[in-house]
Formats: structure tokens, C-alpha cells, sequence
């Protein structure tokens, strides 16, 4: 089985994850990280070699993927399974998850909060705004982020319920040609290019690793920190915190209900290689790894996963992450999108990380939103 | 004064038909090898055909055939997937290439990550290899530490460097002790680019730094002392007499440190992750990182042959120029 590799899922949690398969079922199963960058790029090397896993987790299928692995629609166990309609192809049930990761959450240091006089957290762009500068006068980073995808996979979190709530399933209207990807961020990059410009982003923090911002924020010295719920679980391991974490949904535009729909993915996807001689024996370890309540608690806990009517103990911040996904009008896919709602293109992520990251050096909302429309038009 | 040069004279002898310290030893006469072909039994031929037949088996199953196919996806579009059958679509994705903004820009990136590595890393080596030419144990210790960053993977230099030079790394938690302002070494985009060619000229030299050596022990020792009895300073002993006999060595570590630094990739995976804003993008990394995961490889092909190409016409052009200049030299 092919797996991400993580801060939180390391290879040891992998292995003692499936112990309990192996021991019942007497199959041994075969843990790898990636041997490229990430699973997916692994994946498609492997496919393209002929050397696939038997299952592989972490990503999620595209039109070229879904010839390459298994529909796993007869299977009476995947019903159940969380969001497995959100990621169907053409009708086909191609992956079973564990449950659902909130994407678009902002944490908070709620001392930071009060020494600077914010009372409440923000629910429109001018409140947040507001409470930027009051943290950046009490001596706070106001914002915390850092290099690599993270630059711009946060300026996507904070989007989402505005983007949403304005244009719900905004990938097809994309794909339908009925909005440009430009349109659709260049509010959020003028949002962004004025917290740059007043100081509220450290214009260094772009040369920094993702682990350093956590470790930042964690250090209690940053107001706020956008990030998925996937912190949770750094949070809960880093013991006591100098202060008291609080998150909440990102802000809207003003008239907007509050919150908006959050931005969410399946958690620890799971797809069966379509080529694979175990077959048989790869759709018993998925139907473990997302129907064990063992299997599922332990994934729940590792890696800030959320899943309805989950009898896991939560810390305080998990509890409040439960609540907001609850409080949700709904929850929808992000990036590139998911199923049969997804952009034209392949490669969002990357390429927006790298516009993002062109604010920081003086591009223009303007000239940053006509760049990825230019990408977009070059290769979609 | 009459300065001996050896660009004055013919081709250098070479080093074991030197006279060494202590007298010269009588030359053994060289015994012609083999005959000439004409005269050769055709059981001869056979023989050598079939010696070097398994070489040419290796260099046509693990060059011949991988280019060929990297030519062929090169005219496709194909996404690597046995399930897909290639498709011809002739020059498009050579179109697409030379179109594309990204694409470019990583060629410029690879262009200046290319030309300034290989000067920093040449000047690197040769003046290191100056400076550790004669052999005492400090010099053997010190070649063998010169030589360690190479051993290290590439990646992990990245990550080592990054720990080193990011914005909350060593160097500016120093600054920031001492109430300097940060320096960013990884956060602003010119700055970037030459961290990377930095890192990996400080990664590299090591190769270039052997090769340079080799050739410094090549250098005839009966020139240099008779360049220090015509009392020539030590920079007109290198400019004359050691730089002109380097030549065929720095025509090699040329070659070798901008075919290697042309293919930059690992470094940037650990370093800078491509940015800021793409600013550290390679050719390599825009291929390997980019155009692979998105299943391109009709269009990563292209990359990747154009990429053999520059690297071909870079080599060839610069033994091109070494035979030119060498011929001018003769004449």
C-alpha cells in the first residue's frame, strides 16, 4: 500500500494501523512512502512502470486515474463511507475515505486576542482587518505563514466560504466558462497584497518551512493561522500551550451569511488498483481500513480527521473544529474540486502557491489574477 | 626576460616521458600496437567486434533505447498509463514548450543557474586545487573535507542549507542576535537564485575541484622550474606555464559542472521548493516536479529532449572551442 508520510502518519503509525488486518486475515501488508515528491506523482510513476501498489492512499481519482483503478460501487461496505458521492465519477464510487478534513479554518491564540482588544472573531473582511492591526499593535504577528504550498493553499482556505457562498460550485462554473479562475481570486489577492503591504504577513515568512510556521504559531508569539484541521493533531501532541487555541470559520463579505460552506476533502482516500493480482485481498484491507472502528478512531485521531457520529475523545480545539463543521450551510470541495465538480486544468495548487507567492515580491492583484488566467488558458 | 610559455611550444610531453628529480632515466622505445587494419586477419576483426560488442549492448539499452523513447512521447500525447495508447500529434508539444511562460522562464532560471554556478564553482575548484597542489598531510586532509559535500545527497545539502540560511535559520538567528536586520537568503527572489547557485557550487565543486588536481600533477615540473629560473612571479608561472597546460582540464570541468548543473533539480526540491514566486524554477524541476505529475509526458518528453540537446551542444561546443583554440595554438 502506497501512503502519505507525514509529521502525523508516519510509518509507524501505518504499520501498527494494519496489525490488527495482518493478524486476523493473514495477509501482510506492505507499507511505502513515496519514493517522488508526493503520492501522487509516485502513483503515476508507478502506473506508468507497471510497479502500482495494490492500494493507494491519500489521493484522489481524475478522469485518467479512474480507468487505472477499481469501481468500488458494488461494494455494500463503501455506502456509508464519508463524502463517497462528493468524489464520484460519472456516477462511479472510486475511492472510500475515513472521514472529512475541514479546510477552511483560522486558529487563533485567544490571549492574543484579548491583549489586543479583539472581542470576537472576525465574520466580515473589515473585522478581520481590524483585528490584524489590533494584533500587530499589541506586538503580535498578526498572520502566520510560511513557503512552499502553504503560501497558497491558506490564501485558498480564507476564500472558500466567500467564493462559495457567492458562487456555489464554482470548478464547473469554470469549467462552463462562465468564470475565469482570476475573477474568482483577485478580490482575495487584494485582500492579501493589503495585508502584505501593511505589514500584517512577514514578507520572510515565504522562505519558510510549513513545520516552522506550526512551530510558531505553537510558540504563542502569532495571532491567527489559517490551516486545515489537520493541526489538531500537532496541537494535541505539543502538550500545553502558552495560551488558550481558539478557531473559527473564515470571515465573509459584508451581507453574507455567517459562516459560509466550509472547504472540505475526504480523509485518508483509498483506492484499489484496477491491475492489481490481490484484488480480492487490497478490497479486504480498504474495507477494514474505513469500516474497523479501531481502524477509523485510530485515522480520526492521527491527523485531525472529522467524522459524523465518531465516538472519539476530542480536545477542546477538535470539539470546536466538530462544531463549525456542523454550523456549516455545507461543505464543499476545494482546489482543483472533486468528482464530476472539478476545473479544466490539472495543477492548481502548485501554480497558485507560486502567484500567491508573487505578491510578496511586488505583482499586482490585477497582473496576479491575468497570470492565472494565462495559465489556465495555456493548460487547459 | 625570457619567459618559457607553453603555448610557445609544441605538445607538452607527456608526464611519464619526463625526466623526474634526481637525473632522467633512459626511454624505453615504444613498441608499435597492433598492426595498421589493412593488414589485419579478418579472425582479428572478429575478435575485436566481439569485445566490444557487450559495451555497445550496455550504451544501447541504457542510452540509446530510453532516448529513443523519450523522443518518440516526445511527438505524443500520453499520460504514462498502460491504458492509454500514445498518440501521434507531431511538433505540438515542442509548440506548447517554447510557448508556454512557465517553461521559458525555467530555461532562463537554468540558463543563469548554469553559466553562474559553473564560473563560481570552477574559480572555486582551481583556486582550492592551487592552493592543495603539493602533497602534505594537511593538503590530504584538507582535499578529502573538500571533497565531503559531494558525497551528500543533493537533498539533503537542500534541507541542511535551508536549516542554515532560511528565514528563522542559523545565520539570521544570529543576525537578529546581534540586532542586524534578517537577510533573505530564501525569501526574496534575486537573493534566491543565488543561494541555490551558492548551495550548489558549495555541493558540487568537489568533482571539479579532482579534476583540476589531476591536471595540476600533469603540469611538467621541468616548465615550472624553468619559468622560476627565468624568475617569473608566481602569477606569470600560472598564466604561462600552469593555466596553458590546465586547459584540457578545464575544458573537462567546464563540460562536466554545466551538464550537471543544466539538470539541477534535487537542490530545489529541498531548498526552495521552486519559489519564491517560481524564481528557482529549473528546466529540470519544471519537467520532474511539474509536467510528471500532471501526467504530461508527451510534453515532459519535449522538455526532456530539448534538454538533451542544450547539454549536447554545450559539450560539443565547448570542445569545439578547445580544438580551435588548441590548433591556433600550433599554427
Amino acid at each position: 500500500m502506497l501512503v502519505n508520510l507525514t509529521d502525523n502518519l508516519t510509518k509507524d503509525f501505518w504499520n501498527d494501523l494494519v496489525k490488527p488486518f495482518e493478524d486476523e486475515t493473514g495477509i501482510d501488508v506492505k507499507i511505502e512512502g513515496p519514493t517522488g515528491t508526493n503520492v501522487s506523482e509516485t502513483f503515476s510513476s508507478q502506473l506508468a512502470a507497471g510497479t502500482a501498489p495494490d492500494v493507494v492512499q491519500s489521493i484522489f481519482p481524475d478522469d485518467q486515474i479512474a480507468p487505472e483503478v477499481l469501481d468500488l460501487s458494488d461494494e455494500s461496505w463503501v455506502e456509508d463511507t464519508p463524502m463517497v458521492d462528493t468524489y464520484a465519477i460519472d456516477g462511479k464510487r472510486l475511492v472510500a475515505g475515513v472521514g472529512s478534513q475541514a479546510q477552511s479554518l483560522v486558529y487563533y491564540n485567544k490571549t492574543a486576542f484579548e491583549k489586543a482588544g479583539v472581542k470576537a472573531t472576525p465574520q466580515t473582511w473589515d473585522e478581520f482587518d481590524a483585528a490584524l492591526g489590533k494584533l500587530a499593535e499589541a506586538g503580535y504577528t498578526p498572520l502566520q505563514t510560511a513557503g512552499q504550498w502553504e503560501t497558497g493553499l491558506q490564501l485558498q482556505q480564507l476564500w472558500h466560504p466567500t467564493l462559495n457562498t457567492e458562487q456555489p460550485e464554482w470548478q464547473s462554473a469554470v469549467a462552463d466558462e462562465k468564470l475565469t479562475l482570476g475573477d474568482a481570486f483577485e478580490p482575495m489577492f487584494e485582500h492579501y497584497a493589503t495585508w502584505l503591504g501593511d505589514g500584517y504577513i512577514k514578507k520572510t515568512d515565504v522562505g519558510l518551512d510549513p513545520t516552522t510556521a506550526d512551530a510558531n504559531f505553537m510558540d504563542g508569539k502569532v495571532g491567527m493561522y489559517p490551516l486545515g484541521s489537520w493541526l489538531v493533531a500537532s496541537l494535541d501532541n505539543a502538550g500545553e500551550l502558552p495560551f488558550e487555541v481558539g478557531v473559527f470559520s473564515p470571515p465573509v463579505d459584508e451581507g453574507m451569511a455567517y459562516p459560509g460552506p466550509q472547504g472540505a476533502t475526504m480523509a485518508s482516500p483509498y483506492m484499489v488498483y484496477a491491475g492489481s493480482e490481490r484484488s480480492d485481498e487490497a478490497l479486504q484491507l480498504v474495507e477494514y481500513l474505513v469500516t474497523d472502528q479501531a481502524a477509523i478512531e485510530s485515522q480520526l485521531t492521527a491527523d485531525g480527521v472529522f467524522r459524523a457520529g465518531a465516538s472519539v475523545e476530542q480536545s477542546p480545539v477538535a470539539t470546536e473544529i466538530q462544531a463549525i463543521i456542523d454550523e456549516a450551510p455545507e461543505l464543499v470541495t476545494v482546489g482543483e474540486g472533486a468528482g464530476d465538480i472539478r476545473l479544466p486544468v490539472v495543477g492548481l495548487n502548485d501554480k497558485f502557491t507560486e502567484i500567491v507567492q508573487s505578491l510578496y515580491t511586488g505583482t499586482s492583484p490585477e497582473d496576479a489574477a491575468k497570470a492565472l488566467d494565462d495559465w489556465a488558458e495555456q493548460n487547459g | 626576460m625570457a619567459l618559457m610559455s607553453a603555448s610557445n611550444t609544441d605538445t607538452p610531453p607527456a608526464a611519464a616521458d619526463l625526466p623526474r628529480e634526481g637525473g632522467a632515466r633512459p626511454r624505453r622505445p615504444r613498441r608499435p600496437i597492433g598492426r595498421s587494419s589493412g593488414s589485419r586477419p579478418r579472425t582479428s576483426r572478429w575478435v575485436e567486434a566481439s569485445m566490444v560488442l557487450p559495451a555497445l549492448v550496455v550504451f544501447v539499452g541504457l542510452l540509446v533505447v530510453p532516448v529513443g523513447y523519450a523522443v518518440y512521447y516526445s511527438f505524443t500525447d500520453y499520460n504514462g498509463f498502460p491504458t492509454q495508447t500514445p498518440e501521434i500529434v507531431g511538433f505540438d508539444n515542442y509548440v506548447r514548450l517554447f510557448e508556454s511562460a512557465d517553461v521559458r522562464g525555467s530555461m532562463v532560471v537554468t540558463a543563469i543557474v548554469a553559466v553562474a554556478g559553473s564560473m563560481v564553482i570552477n574559480a572555486a575548484a582551481l583556486g582550492l586545487a592551487l592552493l592543495l597542489w603539493r602533497t602534505t598531510r594537511f593538503t590530504a586532509f584538507a582535499r578529502v573535507v573538500m571533497f565531503y559535500p559531494h558525497v551528500l545527497s543533493l537533498i539533503v545539502v537542500g534541507f541542511l542549507w535551508s536549516a542554515i540560511l532560511g528565514p528563522q535559520g542559523a545565520v539570521n538567528s544570529l543576525l537578529e542576535s546581534v540586532g542586524s536586520s534578517p537577510l533573505p537568503f530564501l525569501s526574496d527572489e534575486t537573493w534566491a537564485l543565488a543561494t541555490l547557485i551558492l548551495v550548489i557550487a558549495w555541493a558540487q565543486f568537489g568533482v571539479q575541484l579532482l579534476i583540476y588536481l589531476a591536471g595540476l600533477q600533469a603540469v611538467p615540473a621541468e616548465l615550472l622550474e624553468a619559468s622560476r629560473m627565468d624568475g617569473a612571479n608566481r602569477w606569470q608561472t600560472f598564466r604561462h606555464v600552469t593555466w596553458p597546460a590546465l586547459a584540457p582540464s578545464v575544458t573537462v570541468a567546464l563540460i562536466t559542472s554545466m551538464i550537471s548543473l543544466i539538470k539541477t533539480y534535487d537542490v530545489v526540491v529541498s531548498l526552495t521548493g521552486g519559489g519564491p514566486a517560481g524564481s528557482t524554477k529549473t528546466f529540470a524541476y519544471q519537467i520532474l516536479a511539474v509536467e510528471f505529475p500532471k501526467r504530461q509526458v508527451g510534453l515532459a518528453s519535449a522538455e526532456a529532449v530539448v534538454l538533451i540537446l542544450v547539454a549536447a551542444i554545450l559539450a560539443f561546443g565547448v570542445l569545439a572551442l578547445r580544438r580551435r583554440h588548441d590548433q591556433g595554438v600550433q599554427e
